[in-house]
């Protein structure tokens, strides 16, 4: 057993080997879609409007919050439209994207605005300020804004450069390692430098024998090592790769950064070193073309935004009719028609084939599924409660553990679409807590109202009873006033008549 | 015949101790009943069910004086789930009381308010922020889409705009993923 | 892990390759009438299975496609003798199919082992013609000739001992009425070793239901050898084998978690033997499974194997 074993995952073959791994740079497209929805966080908000001008490299949508990252133009030219396109997702829902057609120039901003080319004499907060407006997200695939990330690994002691790519199929780092080494090894030399880690390590699976010795010819940093690790699916899942090359385990529901870890795909590091040495933010990225309808598999390097269409041009793909999916074999997703644009984690697209759909069986409870888990979960379990509908015990049985790697999917002999059902539960759990957030604050609020009525209608109550019994004090006293005033006004008036007969006799 | 008398008269004496201990010491104060029928409910306070909101419903169900399928924003899904809290036999929704429309928020079309503050008064769950004389609008977290506002409004200024589904918010069918 | 990507259909049907030894072994003591119950036998299943689907309004081929149904059969057809009479197997298997399976929800959904089920059924209902074993080679159409004045017949080993100890004899290390028990014992044991290798079964339950059994018995044989038949014994007569490779081994019905199918064996050998000895039947493999069954989904909840960071 190696040291880098670890339980379940599957051993997996590359059904779609390429003879041999180089990157292509495709010319400019004619128009982009960029999205304002990142994978996570709130959508970004455009700051430009239909009919303007932008660069390439300019700032088109900004974020409130800092769960996410800010959107830039991938081509210079006009702003033709601002609405809702399909985004490549199994819901097949729209969202707002921004639509550029390019003026041919590719004529870039100029972002040399608190440059940091020196980055050694910058502090790590200006270099973190560059990586956060520069719209920088994981591009491993998850899309996780980099600085958001960054930002709670301070302090950190180790990176990991997750350089795995270990779903079978996506070569897109392999290509991107082989074309920019140098690149990668100082986009980590910058992460270190602002993460204050002590050392790094580039987690590499031994397949990519090329990418391995390319790379430790150009290292010569000291702080930075070279892993290879054996070819297993799963290997590069962020909780997998931190237990099998340093052996710890990241709490359940925890992240690497609560046990001293930051982990990034290379592709982010080498956006890193673009957007910090070069002042570039993030517009284009590699993309992997792939399947069976493909008849050499191919890596491009494409802006931002250009549709699947436009790239798929340029690789030879077989007639008939093909099925388009997003990503890996394995956690894809699969998408009705071609009309998609890329963006910032679209690592992969596989042109397959249209095959014959076998139907799932029934269960049988078998238990492979069970053995291949690599996060120790029961997905047989999950299943039957995620199929019923029966979130709380799907919860008991750790369902936010799954990391969806579909290894389960793979190995059901009834061919149940295992990791759909997941999905569909997290979803439900997410709709269901909201809705329970929601009525709870709709009591809360309504049995408010009707304390403050109850309590405006006492406070009125006394006030009235005050305010009465007020009036009749006043009204009490001046009573005794008259009558004290009466009483001496008779009393005069006695006086008076008394005088008069007294002066009449 | 005297032992056997004895015997179950000395047995139900004993169990009655023991019952009426337990339901002294073990008492619990409140309806926890209608506690539990409220938290299925969902909270909307339009008083569709004949009731001036949600936990006079509940207390009623509980009393027995209603149906458990007089709530239309509760849906079906609530009915089946008020029948297995109270394990009776589930019941079609009422068409009487409404029928169930997706969630829906009001928005008050600001260029028309004239500020009265009449829908202020009406709103069951404060989500309007506005004051005599000043415009007012819809706090959308907090409206839970009782339509109480629209017949108050004297210039019919509030509309209803279904809220709809994101790629955060979308749930696919879970019956639909087996014939893929 | 390396995991060979399966199918269900093939599942069921490497599982009816693997019982061929174990049932030609069964073909050569008790003659050809054992194929004909067995041909009776998945007929009925069949056709009671698209019965049963018909009615529930689902789709009829693909279900009859995946051999459950006729591996259910197969394995009822095993565990009755073959000169019962033929509505025997065919009561035993519509009672197995549609209520031990189709009226829980069909494949996948039933908590007992359907074919045990049936078994237990035709044992309470009609013990006599299901402990009455050919004692030589039959006839292919033994199980329509109706009853048994011209049939020989003996009883099983385990019977035999069991009488031998009502009588008051002491029973030797093996004792034997016939030796056609060991030699179908051990056609099963070459099945469920094959369905070992080609990772059809995993080794937990086998194992562990192998491992009760030897240590119950080895235990009371220790203590009371005259009055105890040794774990051997045990081993090779009746249907352990058959039982451990075959029969516990049903995934719908057993233990999913790894530590719960070692429990889950282990126990099922050991009430095997406590009803063979203490009991009042003399097999007990149907009863103990059955048993066994009600516990899986306790055994499931505590055998939870650690998660991932908790």
């Amino acid at each position: 057993m190696s040291k880098f074993f670890f339980k379940g995952g599957l051993v997996l073959e590359n059904p779609f080997p390429a003879k041999e791994i180089d990157l292509i740079r495709i010319p400019l497209p004619d128009r982009v879609i960029l999205p304002m929805q990142q994978r996570i966080g709130e959508q970004a908000k455009p700051c430009i409007s239909v009919g303007d001008h932008v660069l390439t490299g300019q700032v088109i949508a900004t974020i409130d919050d800092d769960r996410c990252a800010p959107v830039h133009a991938s081509i210079s030219g006009t702003v033709v439209a601002i609405d809702n396109q399909v985004m490549a997702h199994q819901s097949g829902l729209e969202a707002l994207c921004v639509t550029i057609e390019s003026d041919g120039e590719d004529e870039w901003m100029d972002n040399s605005v608190a440059c940091t080319e020196n980055y050694d004499f910058c502090t790590p907060d200006t270099i973190y300020n560059k990586i956060r407006t520069s719209g920088i997200v994981g591009m491993g695939g998850a899309g996780f804004p980099t600085h958001t990330k960054v930002q709670f690994a301070e302090g950190c002691h180790t990176l990991i450069v997750n350089a795995t790519e270990c779903e079978p199929g996506i070569m897109c780092d392999d290509a991107l390692m082989q074309a920019y080494p140098t690149k990668v090894i100082r986009g980590i030399e910058v992460l270190l430098h602002i993460c204050g880690a002590e050392k790094a390590i580039i987690a590499i699976e031994d397949d990519k024998k090329e990418s391995i010795e390319l790379l430790r010819k150009f290292c010569k940093n000291e702080r930075i090592t070279i892993e290879a690790l054996p070819t297993k699916y799963t290997s590069g899942a962020e909780k997998i790769l931190v237990k099998s090359l340093l052996g710890i385990e990241i709490p359940s529901g925890g992240y690497a950064s609560d046990v001293g870890v930051l982990c990034q795909n290379v592709g982010t590091l080498v956006a890193i070193f673009d957007a910090v040495v070069e002042n570039r933010p993030l517009i284009s990225r590699v993309v992997t073309v792939t399947g069976s309808a493909v008849r050499e598999p191919k890596n491009f390097q494409v802006r931002l935004g250009a549709s699947y269409d436009y790239v798929l041009g340029f690789a030879d793909i077989k007639e008939g009719d093909n099925n388009i999916r997003m990503a890996g074999m394995m956690m894809g997703v699969d998408l009705v028609g071609s009309d998609y644009s890329i963006s910032k984690n679209t690592n992969c697209i596989f042109v397959n084939q249209v095959e014959e759909k076998i139907p799932a069986q029934e269960c049988i409870r078998c238990g492979m599924c069970n053995t291949v888990c690599p996060v120790d979960l029961l997905p047989q379990q999950l299943y039957w409660y995620s199929k019923s509908s029966n979130i709380e015990k799907a919860l008991d049985y750790n369902l936010m553990d799954c990391i969806e790697c579909g290894c389960c999917s793979h190995v059901c002999p009834s061919k149940i679409p295992l990791v759909d059902y997941y999905q569909f539960a997290k979803a439900l759990n997410r709709q269901q807590t909201k809705e329970k957030d929601l009525t709870d604050n709709a009591r809360e609020r309504f049995e408010f109202r009707e304390f403050r009525l109850e309590r405006n209608k006492k406070e009125r109550g006394e006030m009235m009873e005050a305010k009465k019994k007020a009036l009749k004090e006043k009204m009490a006293k001046d009573k005794v006033q008259k009558e004290a005033i009466a009483a001496a006004q008779e009393r005069v008036a006695l006086a008076k008549t008394a005088k008069e007969s007294e002066n009449a006799s | 015949m005297f032992d056997a008398v004895s015997t179950l008269s000395m047995l139900a004496l004993f169990l009655g101790l023991v019952l009426g201990y337990a339901a002294i010491r073990y008492k619990v104060e409140g309806n926890p009943l209608v506690d539990q029928i409220d938290a299925i409910l969902p909270q909307t306070q339009c008083g569709q069910c004949d009731f001036p909101g949600c936990r006079p419903y509940a207390e009623a169900i509980a009393s027995g004086e209603a149906e458990i399928n007089q709530c239309p924003p509760g849906g079906q899904d609530g009915v089946d789930a008020l029948a297995e809290l109270l394990d009776v036999d589930t019941l079609p929704l009422n068409a009487e009381h409404g029928e169930t429309k997706p969630k829906r928020i009001a928005v008050v079309d600001e260029e028309v308010c004239i500020g009265c503050t009449l829908c202020i008064q009406a709103c069951p769950v404060d989500a309007f922020v506005g004051s005599s004389k000043v415009m007012t609008q819809v706090i959308a977290s907090e409206c839970t889409g009782c339509d109480l506002c629209l017949p108050v409004c004297p210039v019919d200024c509030i509309d209803m705009v279904e809220v709809k589904l994101t790629i955060n918010t979308f749930v696919p069918n879970v019956l639909e993923l087996a014939n893929v | 892990m390396q995991v060979k990507v399966m199918s269900t259909n093939l599942v069921m049907r490497h599982v009816i390759y693997a019982l061929i030894l174990g049932v030609g072994a069964q073909v050569y003591f008790f003659g050809l009438s054992v194929l004909v119950q067995m041909t009776l036998a998945v007929v009925t299943a069949l056709a009671a299975e698209a019965l049963v689907l018909r009615m529930r309004g689902m789709q009829i081929a693909p279900s009859l496609r995946d051999g459950s149904a006729a591996l259910t059969a197969i394995l009822l057809a095993i565990a009755v003798p073959s000169i019962a009479p033929w509505w025997i197997i065919v009561l035993g298997v519509l009672f197995a199919i549609v209520f031990g399976k189709q009226l829980f929800g069909g494949l996948g959904n039933n908590p007992f082992n359907p074919a045990m089920l049936g078994y237990a059924f035709l044992l309470i209902s009609y013990p006599l013609q299901m402990t009455q074993w050919p004692s030589e080679f039959q006839g292919v159409l033994a199980i329509f000739e109706f009853s048994g004045i011209d049939v020989l017949t003996g009883a099983t080993n385990l019977d035999y001992a069991k009488t031998q100890l009502m009588l008051g004899e002491s029973i030797g290390m093996l004792t034997f009425e016939s030796a056609s028990q060991m030699w179908i014992n051990l056609g099963f044991l070459l099945g469920g070793l094959y369905l070992l290798l080609r990772r059809i079964i995993f080794w937990h339950i086998p194992v562990s239901l192998i491992i009760g059994l030897a240590l119950m018995s080895g235990i009371l044989y220790l203590i009371d050898p005259a009055n105890f038949s040794s774990p051997v014994f045990h081993l090779i007569n009746g249907a352990t084998m058959l039982a451990a490779f075959f029969i516990a081994t049903d995934p719908v019905s057993a233990s999913t978690t790894p530590l719960g199918r070692l429990i889950y064996g282990f126990a099922i050998g050991v009430i095997i033997i406590i009803i063979r000895v203490f009991g009042g039947y003399p097999d007990a493999v149907a009863f103990a499974v059955l048993l066994m069954n009600i516990t899986v989904p306790l055994i499931d909840y505590y055998t939870q194997p650690k998660v991932f960071g908790k």
